[in-house]
């Protein structure tokens, strides 16, 4: 006892629970087992995240005792000895709950292993410490720790020794409603699992069985899966009569047609919002393209590039908060969204003044030219960063809301989903509700006129490019958190999706920029995972789908969702 | 302009007479003297294919005023079709199947097993079997990109697709089609492509349809002698026989030479059909609808038939120009149909002359080896040229060309040229395209 308290003033954290910790794990020099086991129990229950180390370290009988000079308990840790020249082996300590070195007058103890007493658990006892691993968990603060363990309990190697604490957890209504749904989960999984299905146990199991079926544990499907293999080696092997099983087999049939039923939804759902978030990035990038495409029928095939300049506008604003995984500044992603407007309208006004204003009313050679000028924006990039940067998301954006059971919606998503909804209504605003936006319109619907009655036009198209230009940028800013940043990453991910995009919703019109940009995205990623036997459809061949559905399309629409009608549609 | 297009078609015929000089008897001289390597001549060879298919799009957007982005995917299913073919005969490597068809070893690297099949149940796919022939391959590798240029541009061009719209459907294809050749389970042999070929034109290829009978054939002329037993496996098969049938081995100098000539007198054939297109009555059509579509259909002219036309041709001269390209290349992969692929066809006919059909070969030939030169290291002592910049420079000549050349090269020579005729059918600047 006062080696530890000795110990303790050394390293100078006297922490009231790592002092009870210490008198626990004292408990485990004692030669009675049961002193010992409920010493490990009463430490599982304590929580405390360092006890997990440690217990693996006990496991594998790296925990000594070290008597002092009274005969006084010291629990200490080694993990590998030193020889001195006379072939003497010594052991460096360390701190059993910290792991630091294990300091007697101010360095590291070292005593001869001689002196160091071996007391590392029994086969007994050595199954109970590695449940604790996990026991441990489950008495932890911290809720996602908990839930991780609580899930953990559930798996295989079931842990059936922490039966008594889940039952606890689940009817403790001081817990979150999640956990104690998972507590149970896991608790029928145990059940259901760690007995054979031999004749004694099928009742039990079944039961089990129900309960998971009420819980719609997608979790049993495999162990469900299991049972019935299990159950049918015994029938092959005729230990058993098939009349017994005819009870198990059926409600092994209907709750599984309810938990495949369960899991259909789910994927539904999910391809949904898949299909949705896939087609608010289709969205973002192609409002831009609706501005610079739509209105002022310029083909800009740098607009993957300027896409590609918003996400490293928001790669150096991450570098000068120093924002990184281990020194998280996540106010920096607030930041970057106004430079990645300006840094892309910058870029785009340039190319507005030096190339495109040549190019009004040649669209064959203004995509030439402007892939020109997205050749050179790759590669100056590509000299300037290298071929591939991290961008590292905030924190914030990583996990996800589980709006219901087992239907997961990540954070980036939704932001990505605001982000765009809040592009749209901005750039809404811009072209309908402001003076800038009434020249916009009346420049690109007759040119002539609007400058007759003394409206800048150069000044309008160049504020016109620039912006379609800098909603790129936002897009990029947006995609920082869902993928990679490369700097072919306009031309490899974005720029035909999107102009297909334009393309299906009609040129020069908002609408339709919305309406196919959500189509195309749904559409996609509910074609994807379609099977045909052994054939998924997946990406590739989902492309390749939905272009047929475009050419298709076009034969009944060839100026896409929202033509536009009378002499405008003339001009295109 | 009348006066001009006779004027014009003189030029060309000049400019003809001096290119086609150069191709047969300046540059074979060149060779024979040593100044050129085989290697040289290979490459240029391989440039030329690249000026067939740059003639097809000068065709198609120079006259008709269609800018389609797909055009490497044409040439590449030229190629593979070629490419099949060589593989088919390309040596012994590869395993024989169950029906007595070598699996060429470019295949069964990467071939999709299914779940728990063996390499011993892969079979030769049911595709590849007619590009055993040589005759039918090189009439499957003008008649596929027909036939899908037909089926695309009869959808397209009906409901009026156009202009700039046509230009990113086309894209699209390209990008599809490059993913679909990228995957292993469509069994081109996925992103590695087709390769290890070293035979051409061996006598099974052109007198049999299939490998059973080609064995038949060669048994019967040299007997079933275990002399020939080359892989000293025990048995005599068509790993065995495709060594002992010679034909001619791709890496000689004199196949090399030979492919030269065919290909420079299929890059002549193209420019005289394409030539003989746009001077007929049929090529005036072409020009009205890039100048004025609505107007001839209001004639009563069916514009979209002859954009189907012109869309077939260029398709078909692009598949000449792949199945040209795969034995000077000995290998195709699918990164031949990435989009910029197309794009950059687009620019050798920009450079050179939209419209001028002897601006597109020289385009193609002077921007390739443009790109072959800068493509590698040169120190030219004040500033030392990297590779890492050939890019830039690329995208400078796509502004260049559109901004200060609109009619490329061919407009540089006639700047310096003393009479004022215009020397082309070139589109005006600013033109409505």
């Amino acid at each position: 006892m006062f080696g530890a308290a000795h110990a303790s003033d050394e390293v100078g954290s006297n922490d009231k629970g790592e002092t009870a910790l210490l008198g626990l794990i004292e408990l485990l020099a004692s030669s009675e087992d049961e002193v010992r086991i409920e010493a490990i129990n009463e430490l599982a229950k304590s929580g405390a995240p360092t006890l997990e180390q440690f217990f693996e370290l006990y496991r594998q009988g790296s925990v000594y005792n070290w008597p002092d000079e009274d005969g006084a308990v010291r629990i200490v840790v080694n993990l590998e000895t030193v020889m001195d020249d006379d072939f003497n082996e010594f052991a460096p300590l360390l701190e059993p709950l910290t792991g630091k070195p294990y300091l007697v007058g101010g360095k590291q103890a070292k005593p001869d292993l001689l002196d160091l007493e071996d007391i590392s658990p029994s086969r007994k006892l050595r199954s109970l410490v590695n449940s604790s691993k996990f026991l441990l968990r489950l008495f932890s603060p911290d809720p996602e720790v908990r839930l991780s363990g609580i899930k953990k309990c559930g798996d295989p190697p079931f842990i059936a020794d922490a039966m008594p604490t889940l039952v606890e957890i689940s009817n403790d209504p001081t817990q979150d409603e999640k956990i104690r749904w998972t507590a149970k989960e896991s608790m029928a999984l145990i059940r259901f699992s760690t007995s054979s299905a031999e004749a004694g146990n099928l009742d039990s199991r079944i039961s089990a069985l129900d309960q998971l079926g009420q819980l719609k544990s997608l979790r049993a499907l495999a162990r469900i899966e299991s049972f019935e293999q299990e159950i049918q080696s015994l029938l092959d092997g005729n230990e058993i009569s098939t009349g017994y099983f005819a009870s198990a087999m059926e409600s092994i049939g209907s709750v599984k047609g309810k938990l495949d039923d369960h899991r259909d939804s789910i994927e539904l759902a999910g391809n949904l919002f898949r299909g949705v978030s896939y087609g608010s990035v289709l969205i973002l990038i192609a409002l831009g393209l609706a501005i610079t495409f739509g209105l002022m029928g310029v083909i800009n095939m740098a607009h993957g590039e300027l896409v590609m300049i918003g996400a490293y506008a928001t790669y150096e604003v991450q570098m000068f908060f120093a924002h990184s995984p281990d020194n998280t500044v996540d106010h920096y992603y607030l930041y970057a969204l106004p430079i990645a407007f300006l840094a892309s309208a910058l870029v785009g006004l340039l190319m507005e003044s030096v190339v495109v204003r040549h190019l009004y009313n040649r669209p064959l050679e203004s995509l030439l030219a402007t892939w020109g000028v997205g050749l050179i924006l790759i590669q100056l990039i590509r000299i300037r960063y290298g071929d591939n940067i991290g961008v590292n998301a905030p924190t914030w954006a990583r996990g996800g809301y589980e709006i219901s059971q087992d239907v997961i919606l990540p954070y980036a998503r939704l932001y990505l989903l605001a982000l765009c909804g809040a592009c749209v209504a901005f750039v809404y605003f811009v072209i309908r509700k402001t003076r800038m936006g009434m020249l916009i319109r009346a420049t690109m619907q007759n040119r002539d006129m609007a400058r007759s009655l003394g409206v800048r036009t150069r000044n309008v198209d160049r504020f016109t490019f620039a912006l379609g230009s800098g909603i790129a940028g936002v897009a990029g800013y947006g995609w920082t958190i869902v993928g990679g940043v490369t700097p072919d990453m306009g031309t490899k991910l974005f720029i035909v999706d999107s102009f297909l995009v334009v393309v299906t919703g009609g040129v020069g019109e908002l609408a339709g920029v919305l309406c196919s940009g959500l189509g195309i995205g749904i559409l996609t990623k509910l074609v994807e995972p379609l099977e045909f036997g052994d054939f998924t459809i997946g990406p590739v061949w989902g492309k390749v789908i939905l272009l047929a559905l475009i050419v298709a399309f076009i034969q009944y629409r060839p100026a896409g969702l929202f033509a536009p009608k009378g002499r405008l549609s003339e001009k295109k | 302009m009348k006066g001009g297009s006779q004027e014009a078609l003189i030029k060309s015929k000049r400019a003809f007479s001096v290119l086609a000089f150069f191709a047969f008897f300046v540059l074979p001289l060149l060779y024979g003297a040593g100044f050129l390597s085989i290697g040289d001549v290979n490459m240029l060879g391989r440039y030329m294919t690249f000026a067939i298919l740059a003639l097809g799009l000068d065709l198609l957007w120079g006259y008709v005023g269609i800018l389609s982005l797909c055009q490497f995917t044409f040439f590449c299913l030229g190629a593979y079709a070629m490419g099949m073919h060589l593989a088919h005969h390309g040596g012994p490597e590869g395993i024989i199947d169950a029906e007595g068809w070598k699996i060429p070893a470019c295949l069964f690297v990467v071939y999709p097993y299914e779940v728990g099949e063996a390499s011993g149940d892969a079979l030769v796919p049911g595709f590849w079997k007619p590009f055993w022939n040589l005759p039918l391959t090189v009439l499957l590798g003008l008649a596929i990109p027909g036939l899908v240029s037909f089926a695309l541009g009869y959808l397209v061009f009906r409901s009026r697709v156009r202009g700039v719209y046509f230009a990113i459907l086309t894209q699209a294809i390209a990008v599809a089609s490059w993913l679909v050749f990228c995957r292993n389970d469509v069994k081109l042999c996925g992103t590695n492509g087709l390769t290890r070929f070293d035979v051409i034109a061996p006598k099974e290829s052109i007198t049999t349809f299939n490998p059973v009978d080609a064995k038949d054939q060669w048994l019967a002329s040299h007997g079933n002698s275990m002399e020939y037993d080359l892989n000293k496996d025990g048995k005599l098969d068509q790993l065995d026989y495709s060594v002992a049938e010679v034909g001619f081995s791709l890496s000689s100098a004199e196949v090399q030479l030979a492919l030269y000539f065919i290909t420079a007198i299929c890059l002549f054939g193209a420019y005289l059909l394409c030539r003989w297109i746009v001077n007929s009555r049929l090529g005036k059509i072409l020009l009205a609808i890039r100048d004025d579509e609505p107007t001839l259909h209001f004639f009563g002219y069916k514009p979209h038939v002859f954009k189907i036309f012109a869309f077939c041709i260029a398709a078909v001269l692009a598949g000449l120009a792949g199945m040209l390209f795969v034995p000077q290349m000995k290998i195709v992969t699918p990164s031949n149909m990435e989009a910029y692929r197309s794009l950059l066809v687009v620019v050798w006919v920009a450079v050179g002359g939209r419209g001028t059909l002897t601006g597109a070969v020289l385009g193609a030939l002077v921007v390739n080896l443009l790109y072959n030169y800068l493509t590698s290291e040169h120190d030219y002592g004040l500033f030392a040229w990297s590779p890492d910049y050939w890019p830039i420079l690329l995208g400078l000549l796509f502004l260049g060309v559109v901004l200060l050349l609109p009619k490329g090269l061919v407009q540089l020579g006639q700047r310096f040229s003393s009479d004022k005729v215009s020397g082309s059918d070139a589109p005006e600047e600013g033109a409505k395209t």
